[in-house]
């Protein structure tokens, strides 16, 4: 039974190249981490021969005259390693994914529809360069042999069968442990190798087995008999994914939302029978657009050709629960696209959702009872779409001195939560020294302007609030505060109490100065 | 007026940002009278505040923040019973309970319920007790750095100190948070009561809180309600707003997370700097009376460290005599001994000044010191242990006499003032150089011993933030990776030179990383201003401090690192500035190496050497010197004193004192040497600055080499009594003034002016006196370690075997790594043996050899025929058996196993071994195998070889289960091949640092030779001046502070070292090659100055030679 195995070295390399194949002589360099702590990932053997090693960083490779330096993409990655697998899919239904640089299939059979072994080796190394891929390439009676000589050789090989030992034999140890560089083990099987003075697998495969088991035991054995080319096992072929997409090609270009929304709405239920009938349900939907880019507004002519117009638009929808409600899902649907309009005529509609296991029917007997989980989602989307959605959610607060340092959290269903919450939550939790009354907070705060008197304010005016205008008759303060200094958005501000004299009577604030800024803020009012 | 009565400096170990001198600094900016430090749970910092306070004429009160376990529930009301109760924080959240309820240092396995009350010293009673409380506090704790205080020790030592209601982490803040304003008010009047209200102050804080003003006011209604004193302080914890940034980098490092998610562990602002009365009199404005009551509080604390009450220990003499007398009597005693055979005239100098010293000894009631040291020089003696004085005590006739020290000081006419003075008043500094290790250590313990647990104690070393470990710990609370971190520390260079490029933010960029950024700016700021801010405490290596009575009421005590030992909290120099007496008892390597190379001679030679009486001017040591064959040799192997050696020749013991003297900052930096060299090859006439001169610099030709010299000059041109040459030699000293300085210049020039001497001249003795007296070497000091270097040097030319043994089980020491030392060794005809685990000690040991078989590894090393026939007549029989020590991984318990059992019986196979010896792990006998030390087992008589060894053991350690376990196993050959020569280098140098077969480069001569690649022995015989290449193993970089930037490589070949000299431009054109490449090649002009070689580098290429990793000895 012959298997083919193909691969692709440098893959993150390699993927960055195939949206910028005029880069290929240079020599490239992939960096991974947070700026200013990037270092090298990867790297073609252009750079590889400038002196470029794995792990140095952005500025060490930065002083090397001619490379090129991009930074690592998953994206990309994702979609080369989609491609290789789209590429020996076309040859063989049987492919087993052995890591993303890496494919393995069986070959049974396909002689007769494709060729000799060495024919289609080269077809699938010819297929793969024309998805933009640099593979090698190798066909041998086993997969693991096909591994090891496609990640030994470069190009195409064939071996033989019974020839699989010799040639394997000239490939380094290194070859075995590719890829398990962190494990302990292989760390301790590689030091020994290096010790017994065994550095090809040929000088593996030689040992006598009996003893070389007394020594490394079932691995040892193992480790031989893939330098021998002598495993044999089938392979764990690659499961197709569950693709519940739906698409729709229009004559005519779309232009308004409501004729959208009759197409969105069948394509939903669509995909809503789809997966009802697999039994199972969606969190995530994906809406992509294709927009008419030659669409006559002086505008959007503009905005093309600055290239800020898309000719993909792109939407996708994130539900807490897996819900299964095209009523819903439409409406999502609507008043995200209201909230954030494609721009320009559509072309093309790509609906996908993101299949999952179905929410239990009922909750918890005891559970306080709560909303249904589709109409919080549209209660929420809607008064997301009014006020934003940075403003929709419940408030997690930080651990800071940092007044107002919190941030949105969406709202989640109790028993999705990782743990209940109870009222010990760290962060909600306001420290016992700072208990004031109750503080009405004006969001936005309002600008003042404050006359101050021996490092005291002394007079108070605000053209926005009318009310906060008056002579201060008593404050408090300043209560000082900053932190965040070793960040760029370091702050520090002082508060005061402060009562005006006012129409009614006596007005209570908080007047905020922000030391970085100077400005006069006051940000709520005294109950 | 304003006096700031709570702060805290950096020697609150990650809870203060400032040294305590910078806080008298800004104190004296801001006009304060007065200021006191309450360090955390010690008085760390207050020897150098006080000293920097009496500079600046500021009063300086000491006192210190004391953690406290939470008082018993039995002596308080109900009202208090949920500070006792712990799980009672356990209502709050629990982040909220950690981080609120905990004072800031106190560890999470320590009490949550846990404060810290501010005791202030009011008189010497009160110290002595904050003293012995911290002991009791710090000796009860087994772990170093914790510890809290109990109340019935508040109880007991409560008199002569003050007590402050605290800040956050204060008795009454925690009390307020815990039981609220009554069980506050209780607390308060407790602590009325175990001080006396007078003694207790509410300390009110005002740092612009909300909740920090709630609390003032609950204090002042308690201050109110106690009739108690309010008193204003700010809880400093940093001399200026800026060192904020620190203190949260400190409060992230002490709570093992990052800046980013310290949260509110942090600083709320930063305004716990050292505020002016102005401030705080805005502040207050208030509470008027919280001000003025610094003021009155000030004036009521009397106690300064001025008034320490420290006595040194009497030592025990019969009835009816004196210490003095006692003296007196074992001093003409050992007179006897040292000076009776002496010439009369010397005889009669010794003695006019051994009664000089004593009277000046009996006048400073110093007796009981100099007894103390004699008897703890005479349990040396008694026990064996070698031991010599040296430093400044080599200057007196007392010392010597009393067999302290080794150098006659009458004979060398050395100068007693340096050592003792009574202008100074300072006390004397006796050091006493000790084998290290054991030995040592039980000179410790003796005097432990002798003066009680609380009577001696070693002097600590304050561990201080240096590039590296800010590097490091600056990026981690930062939230850098450790990867980063290593980079940025690798990077940190430690060359002693610094040039323009050699900067920190040169560094960085090494490491790769760009300060553009602002946060790698920050980074690079943070590690700037955390320099030398102390870290922790660690223990010196030999100081000790010895007091008559209990030590722990003269400086608290803490338990050290090493079990058994106690430290105290000041550092050496503190202990000097405030007068306590200390005795250094420092282990010295060469000692050990003099010590076991002896044993070596008596067992192997069946001789007794005793450095004592050693012969007086043996040529083969002279030549040897002369010829700077010096590896391995004390205090005259480096590079540099390798250069000098021909140059100077020496001849008599005195120029090898002058030889250990004149590479030093001193003569170097104020150019002496080449005068020096110069005059002594006779290319420079004798020439004195002033005739008055010539009876003090005629030993050294006209130069100024040693202190001494010095202080004689200023004696003799100035008139300047000795103990005010001293003075002047404090002044020039590291801690340089510079009203002092000049004051003294001044007082000299008058002198000089007064003798008549030339304006010309002036200059010329004022420069001389200037650039020397920092750096310049005791000419006292300079005789002992010659003492030890002739010693050393005799050792090396008659019992190579021995003292080489002696040298590698001594390691680390010296300039040079064992490797070099063995080649060498082997380079003058020292059959070295690896490794054998049928053999081997855990210690490098002698075996005896056939003598053809020395004479054959002699001719092969090709040594020349003088040291041949030198060594090969005495030794040619012995080679030396390098130690398992020297198996790298192997621990010493496992060696030791595998020799009991090995002389029990031989092991019969490598299976045997592994059975009998289950001490051994995998990787031991792994390594063992990779040497070839494994070799030699084996029966049926086939030679095993390393890869044979290295597959037996691979099955040995495999268990084969009981039934099969007890029956042997012969060896047999393994289907690996042998390791080739490289192989075997790589494994030799991976797992023992050095091999015992060929350097090398000897595997690769012929091909070096086509490169025009000369060897290290034919550089003497080729003419200065010729361009030519060499080439070998890097095992010494240098790039001295003294020598501009230039660098100096040392290249070993297995002929011998070439030294190589790199200009500092073509060192920044080839940095990283000269930094890190194992092997070079070098190509330059050969300089042949008196037989010092060397080659002035014009290019600088790497050499392949091997994959194994030597290593060099660099940075020095």
């Amino acid at each position: 039974m012959p298997f083919a195995c193909i691969f692709v070295p440098d893959l993150p390399v390699q993927a960055l190249l195939r949206t910028e194949p005029e880069l290929r002589s240079q020599a490239v360099v992939v960096l991974e981490g947070e700026t200013p702590l990037q270092k090298v990932f990867a790297m073609n053997e252009h750079a590889r021969r400038a002196g470029v090693d794995r792990g140095m960083t952005r500025l060490q490779v930065e002083t090397c005259a001619d490379l090129v330096l991009r930074t690592r993409s998953l994206l990309q990655e994702d979609a080369a390693h989609a491609a290789l697998l789209d590429c020996v899919q076309s040859f063989s239904p049987q492919v087993e994914d052995v890591a993303p640089d890496t494919v393995v299939l069986d070959l049974a059979g396909l002689q007769t529809l494709f060729g000799p072994l060495p024919k289609i080796a080269r077809d699938l190394a010819h297929r793969a360069s024309q998805l933009c891929l640099e593979c090698s390439v190798a066909v041998a009676s086993n997969p693991d042999t096909a591994m090891l000589a496609a990640r030994g050789f470069s190009g195409v090989t064939v071996i033989p069968q019974a020839k699989e030992a010799e040639q394997l034999g000239r490939l380094p140890m290194e070859i075995l442990f590719a890829g398990k560089q962190d494990d302990a083990e292989s760390e301790q099987l590689v030091e020994t190798f290096q010790r017994w003075g065994i550095h090809y697998l040929r000088e593996l495969a030689a040992l006598p087995s009996v003893a070389l088991s007394e020594r490394l035991g079932e691995r040892g054995v193992y480790l031989q008999k893939l330098a021998r080319g002598e495993t044999s096992r089938t392979l764990i072929p690659l499961e197709p994914p569950l693709n519940f997409q739906e698409a729709i090609e229009l004559e005519h270009p779309l232009v308004l939302l409501e004729p959208l929304a009759f197409l969105l709405s069948q394509m939903l239920e669509q995909l809503c029978a789809r997966l009802s009938s697999r039994a199972l349900a969606t969190q995530e939907l994906r809406l992509e657009l294709e927009l008419q880019t030659g669409w006559q507004n002086d505008e959007l002519v503009d905005r093309v050709e600055r290239g800020e117009a898309r000719q993909h638009f792109q939407r996708t929808l994130r539900i807490p629960v897996p819900i299964l409600d095209s009523k819903t899902f439409l409406k999502l649907l609507q008043l995200d696209l209201k909230a954030h309009p494609p721009g320009a005529p559509i072309t093309k509609m790509h609906l996908s959702a993101e299949p999952v296991r179905p929410r239990p029917a009922q909750n918890g007997l005891f559970l306080p009872p709560s909303p249904e989980t589709e109409k919080l989602e549209l209660t929420l989307a809607r008064i997301a779409a009014v006020v934003g959605e940075d403003r929709v959610g419940s408030l997690q607060l930080l651990d800071t001195h940092r007044r107002d340092g919190f941030r949105m959290q969406h709202f989640a269903m109790p028993q999705l939560a990782a743990k209940p919450r109870a009222n010990g939550n760290s962060h909600s939790q306001q420290n016992s020294d700072d208990l004031v009354t109750a503080l009405r907070i004006f969001r936005p705060p309002v600008a003042v302007t404050v006359n101050v008197q021996d490092g005291r304010p002394t007079h108070i005016a605000s053209h926005k609030k009318k009310e906060i205008d008056g002579t201060i008759l008593w404050a408090a303060g300043p209560w000082r505060s900053s932190g965040d200094w070793w960040e760029q958005d370091g702050w520090a501000r002082d508060e005061w109490d402060i009562a005006v004299q006012q129409e009614p009577g006596i007005a209570f604030y908080r007047l905020v100065r922000d030391l970085l800024s100077g400005r006069w803020l006051v940000e709520g009012s005294y109950d | 007026m304003y006096i700031e009565l709570h702060s805290r400096s950096a020697f609150s170990f990650l809870e203060g940002a400032s040294l305590p001198e910078k806080l008298i600094d800004t104190c004296a900016d801001l006009d304060m009278p007065a200021m006191a430090l309450l360090d955390r749970d010690g008085v760390y910092g207050a020897p150098r505040f006080h000293m920097a306070a009496a500079k600046a004429g500021i009063k300086a009160h000491i006192g210190a923040e004391i953690t406290f376990e939470p008082f018993s529930p039995l002596i308080l009301s109900h009202s208090c019973s949920r500070l006792h109760q712990q799980d009672e924080s356990k209502d709050l959240p629990q982040q909220y309970a950690k981080k609120a309820g905990t004072p800031r240092g106190l560890k999470s396995t320590q009490n949550d319920n846990a404060f810290c009350i501010p005791l202030l010293v009011s008189s010497r009673v009160g110290y002595q007790n904050l003293c012995r409380l911290i002991t009791k506090m710090k000796l009860r704790e087994t772990r170093k750095g914790e510890g809290m205080a109990r109340e019935e020790e508040l109880q007991e030592h409560a008199a002569g100190l003050v007590c402050l209601t605290g800040g956050d982490d204060g008795p009454l803040a925690n009390a307020l948070k815990y039981g609220g304003i009554e069980c506050a008010k209780e607390i308060v009047g407790h602590l009325a009561g175990i001080f006396g209200p007078q003694n207790v102050y509410v300390e009110l804080q005002r740092h612009f809180h909300r909740g920090q003003e709630a609390r003032n006011r609950a204090a002042m209604a308690i201050a109110r309600s106690l009739h108690l004193p309010l008193l204003a302080t700010n809880g400093v914890c940093y001399a200026t707003s800026r060192e904020r940034e620190l203190c949260d980098v400190f409060t992230a490092i002490r709570s093992h997370c990052t800046l980013a998610t310290a949260g509110r562990l942090l600083a709320r602002n930063s305004e716990r700097f050292l505020k002016s009365f102005a401030e705080m009199q805005v502040l207050f404005a208030d509470v008027p009376e919280a001000i003025a009551n610094t003021l009155e509080l000030s004036a009521r604390l009397e106690f300064t460290l001025k008034d320490l009450g420290y006595q040194f220990p009497k030592y025990p003499v019969p009835e009816g005599e004196t210490m003095m007398l006692f003296l007196r009597e074992r001093t003409w005693e050992g007179f006897q001994q040292r000076y009776g055979r002496a010439s009369a005239d010397l005889q009669v100098r010794a003695r006019r000044q051994i009664e000089r010293e004593l009277k000046l000894i009996e006048k400073l009631d110093l007796p009981g010191y100099f007894l103390i040291v004699w008897d703890l020089v005479r349990f040396c003696r008694a026990e064996k242990i070698l031991v010599q004085g040296r430093g400044s005590a080599a200057n007196s006739a007392v010392c010597y006499s009393l067999g302290i020290t080794a150098v006659d000081p009458v004979g060398m006419e050395l100068l007693f003032e340096r050592f003792l003075s009574e202008q100074r008043g300072e006390m004397p500094d006796i050091d006493l150089d000790l084998p290290s290790g054991d030995q040592r250590e039980r000179v410790i313990q003796y005097l432990y011993k002798r003066y009680g647990e609380r009577g001696a104690a070693m002097t600590a070393n304050v561990i201080t933030y240096r590039s590296r470990m800010a590097g490091r710990e600056m990026g981690k609370a930062l939230g850098f990776d450790p990867e980063t971190l290593d980079k940025v520390s690798a990077a940190v260079s430690t060359w002693e030179y610094r040039d323009q490029n050699d900067t920190f933010d040169h560094r960085f960029r090494d490491a790769g990383l760009d300060l553009n950024h602002p946060r790698l700016r920050k980074y690079f700021e943070l590690c700037v201003a955390v320099q030398d801010l102390p870290r922790h405490l660690g223990q010196h290596s030999g100081g000790m401090v010895i007091c008559q009575g209990q030590l722990d009421s003269v400086v608290p005590l803490e338990p050290a690192s090493m079990p058994g030992r106690v430290v105290v909290q000041w550092d050496k120099e503190d202990c000097a500035d405030l007068g306590i007496i200390k005795v250094d008892l420092l282990g010295l390597g060469m000692m050990a190496v003099l010590e076991d190379s002896i044993q070596l001679i008596r067992n192997h030679h069946q001789e007794e050497v005793d450095l004592a009486h050693l012969p007086a001017n043996d040529a083969d040591v002279y030549s040897t010197l002369q010829k700077a064959d010096t590896i391995g040799m004390f205090q005259i192997e480096s590079r540099a004193q390798m250069s000098c050696l021909p140059r100077l020749q020496a001849k008599t013991f005195y120029d090898i004192v002058v030889q250990v003297a004149i590479i030093r900052p001193g003569p170097i930096v104020g150019q002496m040497v080449n005068p020096y060299l110069q005059r002594r090859q006779g290319r420079e006439a004798v020439t004195y600055a002033h005739p008055s001169l010539e009876p003090v610099l005629k030993r050294t030709l006209g130069v100024p080499l040693f202190q001494e010299q010095l202080l004689r000059i200023a004696m003799v041109v100035a008139n300047f009594s000795g103990g005010e040459a001293e003075e002047l030699r404090r002044a020039m000293g590291f801690k340089r003034s510079e009203k002092r300085m000049r004051e003294i210049e001044a007082k000299l020039r008058a002198g000089m002016e007064q003798n008549g001497i030339s304006r010309e001249a002036q200059e010329q003795i004022v420069l001389s006196i200037t650039s020397f007296a920092l750096y310049g070497f005791p000419e006292s000091h300079a005789a002992s370690f010659a003492l030890i270097a002739y010693a050393s040097a005799y050792l090396k030319c008659h019992y190579l075997a021995a003292f080489t043994a002696a040298l590698l089980n001594n390691q680390p020491m010296g300039f040079y790594r064992p490797a070099t030392i063995v080649k060498d060794a082997q380079r003058h005809g020292l059959k070295v043996l690896p490794i054998d685990v049928t053999r081997s000690e855990w210690n490098c040991t002698l075996e005896l050899q056939s003598a053809v078989s020395a004479q054959h590894s002699a001719k092969s090393a090709g040594r020349s025929p003088l040291v041949e026939s030198k060594i090969g007549n005495r030794h040619s029989t012995l080679a030396l058996r390098l130690g398992l020590r020297y198996a790298r991984g192997l621990r010493e318990e496992a060696a030791q196993a595998l020799v009991r059992q090995r002389n029990l019986a031989q092991f019969a196979s490598i299976r045997d071994l592994v059975h009998r010896v289950p001490e051994l792990r995998k990787d031991e006998l792994q390594t063992l195998a990779e040497i070839g030390a494994l070799n030699a087992i084996g029966n049926g008589g086939f030679p095993l070889h390393r890869r044979d060894a290295l597959w037996q053991v691979e099955r040995a350690v495999r268990l084969s289960g009981p039934l099969l376990d007890g029956l042997p196993e012969p060896d047999t050959t393994s289907p690996l091949r042998p390791m080739d020569a490289e192989e075997r280098l790589v494994a030799d140098f991976r797992s023992t640092g050095m091999t015992v077969g060929p350097h090398p480069m000897a595997y690769h001569r012929a091909r070096m030779h086509a490169k025009g690649i000369r060897k290290a022995s034919d550089l003497r015989s080729i003419p200065n001046g010729q361009h030519l290449r060499i080439g070998g193993c890097v095992i010494a970089r240098q790039r001295p502070g003294t020598a501009k930037g230039f660098v100096f490589l040392s290249l070993e070949d297995e002929t011998g070292v070439a030294n190589a000299i790199i200009h500092p431009d073509l060192f920044q054109q080839n940095r990283l090659l000269v930094s890190s490449e194992q092997f070079l090649m070098v190509e330059g002009i050969l300089q042949n100055q008196d037989n010092v070689i060397s080659v002035k580098a014009e290019r600088i290429l790497p050499l392949e030679v091997t994959r194994a990793r030597t290593t060099s000895h660099d940075f020095y």
